[in-house]
């Protein structure tokens, strides 16, 4: 019972948490299509642990065989450390892991990443929500 | 119905105790002067306690993003909802609408550009570090890996080199440091997509620690060259122990504006 109000405590600091501006240096809406999610699964190739945005490329195989490389945007270093992420440790090369994220506005095979299964099952963080960055729904000032 | 109600005040209070308990405590530190102790780790745009892990959720800053059609977490440079909009005047209006319409990808921060007061102070996914004395209070903050000086009851130099940062002087008012803030050049965003501003912004930052965990933050922003009348910002800055500033070198790998370049040149639409 304990355990459950913690929890019940836990998911309504979750709620409050929404309220919170999250640091954008960059436009998500001009690069990515929050209306193109996408799920894929495959191995990684590279990762590249970088400022300001951190990458991660995987081989996708499809139903008939064929390999595409893909590329994934996400957080950089510093954010991943403070959310659970280790460099070489969390992710290796040759994992087979699941990312869901958001299409490019180019429809090649690049995405904005945000949720990853690694190889053990766990789920963790890689980017941000989609739309941070490019501003919201409402500019600064009203429209007349 | 009785039942529900002694049970949804049970949880309220069950939930609320130990914020009731840190409010009522008041328990930070103070310095040698008797003025409070604003040394630590803070998160700005947040209103939750704990460390960074308890008031994150374990999921990241900004959500769960797993429902692709809910509306995007605000981020420094999106006007959150309730937020009245900022007074600029009409010509200024329609060029911070541009921005807007362009997605922001005019955002100085794109090109890996100090983000000014106080955008720096207000964002929330990276930390900030504050470090007092009795004659300055130095602020680090991980985004950019900008920093501020504030020397306490001194006066502004004569001789300013116009800045990203701006010049920072401080006094306390009773428990609030109250900053005041000139010398910005006119290269930076205020709060918001597109919220520029002229070399004569005049900032005046005030910093309320109310309990251990939580600074009340409101910034006034003066600039007669784009505002009808000053625009005044309130949100909290928490605690957060046991978190550390990690190094932030934005210009290592920054290939977006390059993308914008490549999308533009490609023919796709990007802006709204």
């Amino acid at each position: 019972m304990t355990k459950n109000i913690f929890l019940a405590c836990g998911l309504a600091g979750v709620v409050a948490l929404s309220a919170i501006p999250v640091a954008a240096h960059h436009s998500f809406g001009a690069e990515y299509d929050a209306n193109q999610p996408v799920t894929l699964t495959g191995v990684v190739t590279k990762i590249e642990w970088t400022n300001p945005h951190s990458f991660i490329y995987m081989d996708v195989t499809d139903k008939s065989g064929k390999v595409a490389n893909w590329k994934f945007e996400g957080y950089g270093p510093g954010v991943l450390y403070r959310n659970g992420w280790k460099k070489d440790v969390t992710m290796k090369l040759g994992d087979h892991i699941t990312i869901f994220g958001w299409r490019a506005r180019d429809g090649s095979n690049w995405a904005h990443s945000r949720e990853i299964t690694l190889a053990d099952g766990k789920k963790m963080m890689f980017g941000p929500p989609a739309g941070t960055g490019d501003g919201g729904n409402t500019p600064a000032v009203d429209v007349r | 119905m009785i039942r529900t109600f002694y049970f949804l005040l049970a949880i309220g209070l069950v939930c609320s105790a130990p914020v009731l308990f840190a409010q009522s405590k008041s328990d930070f530190p103070r310095g040698p002067d008797g003025k409070p102790d604003l040394t630590g780790v803070w998160q700005g745009g947040s209103t939750v306690r704990g460390s960074w892990d308890e008031a994150n959720g374990g999921l990241g800053v900004g959500g769960s993003g797993r429902n692709p059609n809910a509306p995007a977490t605000p981020a420094s440079n999106d006007r959150p909802a309730g937020r009245e909009a900022a007074p600029y005047q009409e010509w200024a209006a329609k060029k911070v609408l541009e921005s807007f319409n362009k997605r922001g990808i005019d955002d100085p921060t794109s090109l890996c550009l100090p983000p000014g007061v106080p955008r720096a102070v207000m964002l929330g996914l990276y930390p900030q570090k504050i470090i007092q004395t009795p004659k300055e209070i130095l602020i680090l903050y991980e985004y950019m890996n900008v920093f501020r000086t504030i020397p306490l009851n001194a006066k502004h130099p004569d001789d300013l080199l116009p800045s990203y940062m701006g010049d920072s002087i401080g006094h306390w008012e009773g428990d609030t440091l109250v900053v005041d803030i000139i010398g910005f050049n006119d290269k930076t965003w205020l709060a918001g997509t597109g919220t520029f501003h002229s070399e004569d912004l005049h900032i005046t930052e005030r910093y309320t620690r109310v309990d251990k965990d939580q600074i009340n933050y409101e910034v006034t922003m003066v600039d007669p060259k784009v505002f009808t009348k000053p625009w005044t910002l309130r949100s909290t800055i928490m605690l957060r122990e046991g978190t550390r500033l990690e190094e932030y070198v934005c210009a290592e790998n920054n290939v977006d504006p390059a993308n914008y370049e490549q999308l533009l040149k490609a023919g796709v639409k990007i802006g709204r």
